[in-house]
């Protein structure tokens, strides 16, 4: 388990142009194992593009990834994910018509040889889905039984598990509660405790400051492109928050208006 | 890694279901459920038609092969999110130039056989490059090359022979050892066997007089078997089968978990153009000649096929087995209509409505398998 | 689940009563099935219908008509070999292309069927294959007298508008065209298609890219029809010289109006007609002509029309 005064992963002043557009205007953060580390921000604020940078899915303009220690580039997802970082998007966790071993081992398939042919090695797939779904909680009718028929929560589960299992060191899961119901979205952020305490370091994107108070360790929020700073849990309220990302003022008058429900 | 695997309290939602259901739950019940009907139908109207002698049953044989030869490479591509127009066209461009090779240049005719077939698979290639390229939809960029195809097989065959049939194919093919493989027959000794002792009907006169009137297994049947076999291992069976089901289930998805989609792509559609040069190089062998309008339609049949053996149109699910069972009710209800004596005219009406209840059924088969909405 | 296929067997009952009771209608006694290399979308065929119906009512016997949709010649081979296994007494078939269609005619005759070549072939292939006879129209012949014909009217230049390049006996009509006009077939025969809206701007395009030319020749109403009102619209119906193979409606009404000079009829009511009565008599009495019969050609020109114009697309 790596050391967990250092932090796994450094972003160092991070630039993102596209065409004219500044999207990223020199963000910074660190991430330590271990840590869940919520990244917040109302929408447009750069917190996807900004994850997408770390995941290799975008090349920053100008900035520095520094990671394990090293710099790094990546130039393609599976340049991230290889070194370890993984990720969980929203709505493209899974694939629905397929099964969920299948998912779970998407192009990670375990091989069995047979002769000089490598087949799709069943029996383990089917094994060990049974057995990373029975630590999450999740109860399969099979481990054939199509991602389709899980819930939103439960398919989240499923790919954070598979990234666990995969042998990720930093998790990246973006906005993993925004379509969830209540009781699901409780699952899944008892899925991040259970990872986080692995020693795994999460970096959680939502623009809910419940679900990122109920487990996060540190908050930066983003605005507009730039970080508002990091707070350490415990420093900060939730109402402290909500303003940041939002820019005050006008919040405040909004939040008047709603009855301080927001 | 500390946790213990716990098992978690069975969830009251599931409803329990019967070990029977399961198993009759699945991609290929439509097709199977098909072949019943279609079987029964023909029992019925065509029993003393001669449908099920052996000539019969090796005539329908034989066009349900066909079908499965290019519906295998079309299943494949389905899943995997694509489409290819161009199989029919490929078949005639593929025999025009094995003929012109073997018959006008004189080349060997395993020599033209084999370039063929590196030929029509790099175009299959160019096919799904343009495709991943562009981000067209593959029915455009196929669409595009079911017309230059032909139009190119036309021109090829006029501009070398002022006729778009080109003949005398039979003669170079004469004891050559790969042409064999396509146009041959096994088991020509059992045949004969049978024949002999009055298992199967031999001929009454003529040069084959008191040999069998079927007199061997075509080599189109074993190919259109191996490439089932093929197609259905390497899609339940292998890790590259599993990128197929991702890359067609949805591409963006499996690119984020590291599945080389565009390489899965390109692949499909070679083995889509490798498909469709095993059919025309089975056809010349077998008929001696190539002509610029074979194919004509026959991407659609191997779609149909596909489709009535329960692959989605959309992508990311289906199976071989299916699309082979698919292929064996086409050729059963095209052949058997004629054996049945129905006005050939409605053998369309047949096909479509088969093709509805197939398409139907399957989708209500597919919605419990995998929860779509 | 049960219910679903409970349904689906019901519907299928539905739908196959009635392709059932079209079977029914069959008469007992000789069958006899006619398969042709023409695609559905081939009006000239009606006629052959027409007459092996006829022919059928006549003699009571059982006929059937089949035909490749697309009129893919693979197809045919095996609609031949299928005819075959359903064990008729006869098959008439044409003999489009003697590569693909020679291995399942030979088979079927090995088979103790009886089999009459029409329509396409040569009295050689008919012999090389087993078949009885072949009734029809040697097309080279034809096209060499239409040629002979259309020198004399002082034709110099044609343009063959062919419909179905895919078979090489109808392409010899055109061969036989040129060789009597005395000059080099070369780039006069145009792949047409199948479409009418097709055929008729292929057929303007071409005239407006060769002027010069004397002539037209179609081979068939196919072609025909929509080459008719390609003339029209290019104001040259009637001054040019237009001749044609095989007759339809349009044909014939061409021909009265004076912008065909002349069609060949091969009479293809004939080639389906005799067929029949030939293989009911040999298979009845045994009796059976001792030569191949040339149903064409025959000159039809605006002498005469009457009786053309009457059966004209049904049995002329």
């Amino acid at each position: 388990m790596s050391d967990k005064s250092k932090p796994i992963v450094q972003m160092k002043n991070i630039e993102k142009h596209f065409g004219a557009v500044i999207a990223l205007a020199g963000v910074s953060l660190d991430v330590f194992p271990g840590e869940c580390h919520c990244l917040l921000g109302d929408n447009g604020a750069g917190k996807s593009t900004f994850i997408k940078a770390l995941a290799g899915v975008h090349k920053p303009t100008k900035g520095e990834i520094i990671f394990e220690g090293k710099p790094m580039e990546f130039d393609r997802p599976r340049d991230a994910i290889a070194a370890g970082i993984a990720t969980v998007y929203q709505d493209l966790a899974m694939i629905p018509l397929m099964s969920v071993s299948r998912n779970f081992f998407m192009g990670n398939e375990p091989i069995k040889k047979l002769g000089p042919i490598g087949f799709f090695d069943h029996e383990t797939a089917n094994r060990i889905t049974m057995e990373e779904m029975g630590k999450m909680g999740i109860s399969l009718r099979g481990p054939d039984q199509a991602v389709g028929t899980l819930s939103g929560g439960e398919r989240q589960t499923v790919a954070i598990a598979r990234a666990v299992h995969f042998g990720a060191k930093v998790l990246i899961l973006d906005e993993p509660t925004s379509a969830l119901g209540v009781r699901q979205t409780a699952n899944v952020l008892a899925t991040v405790d259970k990872v986080r305490k692995q020693g795994i370091a999460v970096v959680l994107i939502t623009h809910n400051v419940r679900h990122a108070m109920a487990v996060g360790d540190r908050f930066t929020v983003l605005n507009r492109g730039q970080t508002l700073g990091t707070a350490e849990r415990g420093n900060i309220t939730p109402e402290e928050l909500q303003d940041m990302m939002a820019g005050g003022a006008e919040l405040a008058t909004l939040e008047g208006s709603l009855g301080g429900t927001v | 890694m500390s946790d213990t695997p716990t098992n978690p309290p069975d969830d009251e939602r599931i409803i329990a279901r019967s070990r029977f259901r399961e198993a009759l739950i699945r991609p290929e019940l439509g097709g199977i459920a098909g072949i019943i009907l279609v079987f029964f139908f023909f029992l019925l109207t065509a029993a003393d038609s001669g449908m099920f002698g052996p000539a019969g049953v090796m005539n329908w044989s034989i066009v349900s092969a066909q079908f499965a030869i290019i519906a295998v490479g079309a299943c494949l591509l389905m899943i995997a999110g694509e489409f290819d127009l161009s199989v029919g066209s490929m078949i005639g461009f593929a025999g025009i130039i094995i003929a012109i090779l073997s018959v006008q240049m004189g080349w060997p005719m395993w020599m033209a056989i084999i370039t063929t077939f590196v030929l029509c698979t790099a175009l299959g290639a160019v096919n799904g490059w343009l495709v991943i390229k562009t981000g067209l939809p593959s029915f455009i960029v196929t669409l595009a090359f079911l017309y230059i195809l032909r139009g190119l097989t036309i021109f090829a065959a006029i501009a070398t022979t002022r006729k778009t049939i080109i003949g005398g194919v039979r003669d170079v093919a004469e004891g050559d050892w790969l042409a064999a493989i396509f146009g041959g027959k096994i088991l020509t000794g059992f045949f004969q066997w049978m024949g002999d002792t009055g298992l199967i009907e031999v001929f009454e006169r003529g040069t084959r007089k008191g040999q069998p009137v079927v007199d061997g297994i075509p080599m189109l049947i074993v190919w259109a078997l191996v490439l089932i076999v093929f197609g259905h291992i390497l899609l339940t069976r292998t890790r590259f089968g599993n990128w197929i089901f991702a890359s067609g289930g949805d591409a963006q998805s499996a690119r984020y978990t590291g599945v080389p989609v565009n390489r899965v792509k390109i692949l499909m559609f070679m083995f889509t153009a490798f498909c469709a040069t095993v059919f025309a190089t089975c056809q010349v062998m077998e008929f001696g000649s190539a002509g610029a309008d074979r194919g004509l339609l026959k991407e659609f049949e191997a779609i149909i096929s596909v489709v009535i053996g329960g692959a989605l149109l959309t992508g990311g699910y289906g199976s071989v087995i299916g699309a082979a069972l698919g292929a064996l009710i086409f050729g059963v209800v095209q052949q058997g209509l004629f054996f049945a004596g129905v006005e050939s005219s409605l053998f369309r009406v047949f096909l479509g409505v088969i093709l509805l209840l197939a398409v139907i059924l399957n989708t209500y088969i597919r919605r419990m398998i995998t929860g779509e909405k | 689940m049960t219910s679903l296929i409970r349904k689906l067997v019901l519907a299928t009952a539905v739908v196959a009563a009635p392709l059932l009771a079209a079977t029914t209608a069959a008469a007992e006694g000789e069958k006899y099935i006619l398969v042709s290399h023409a695609p559905d979308s081939d009006s000239w065929w009606n006629t052959i219908k027409n007459g092996i119906a006829l022919a059928g009512e006549q003699m009571g016997v059982e006929v059937e008509y089949r035909n490749p949709p697309t009129g893919d010649l693979a197809d045919m081979a095996r609609i031949i070999e299928q005819a075959a296994a359903s064990g008729p007494n006869g098959i008439i078939t044409t003999l489009a292309d003697f590569d693909v269609l020679s291995g399942p005619i030979r088979a079927a005759v090995d088979q103790g069927i009886n089999v009459i070549i029409m329509n396409s072939g040569t009295a050689e292939q008919t012999r090389e294959v087993g078949a009885l006879m072949f009734v029809g129209q040697p097309e080279y012949d034809a096209g060499y007298a239409a040629g002979l014909r259309a020198k004399g009217d002082g034709i110099t230049s044609f343009v063959c508008v062919n419909h179905v390049i895919s078979n090489t006996v109808v392409a010899e009509r055109c061969r036989g065209f040129a060789d009597g006009l005395g000059i080099e077939l070369g780039n006069s025969m145009i792949d047409s298609g199948q479409d009418p809206a097709e055929i008729k701007n292929r057929v303007i395009a071409h005239l407006n890219a060769n002027p010069d030319t004397d002539a037209v020749l179609t081979l068939g109403p196919t072609s025909a029809d929509p080459t008719i009102l390609a003339l029209e619209e290019m104001g040259l119906a009637g001054d040019i010289y237009f001749g044609t193979f095989d007759l339809g409606e349009n044909i014939v009404k061409g021909i009265k109006d004076g912008i065909i000079q002349w069609g060949i009829d091969q009479q293809p009511f004939l080639q389906a007609y005799l067929p029949v009565v030939i293989l009911t008599n040999y298979d009845r009495y045994g009796v059976l002509p001792g030569n191949n019969i040339n149903s064409g050609p025959g000159f039809v020109t605006a002498d005469g029309l009457e009786k053309v114009e009457m059966f004209a697309g049904e049995y002329r």
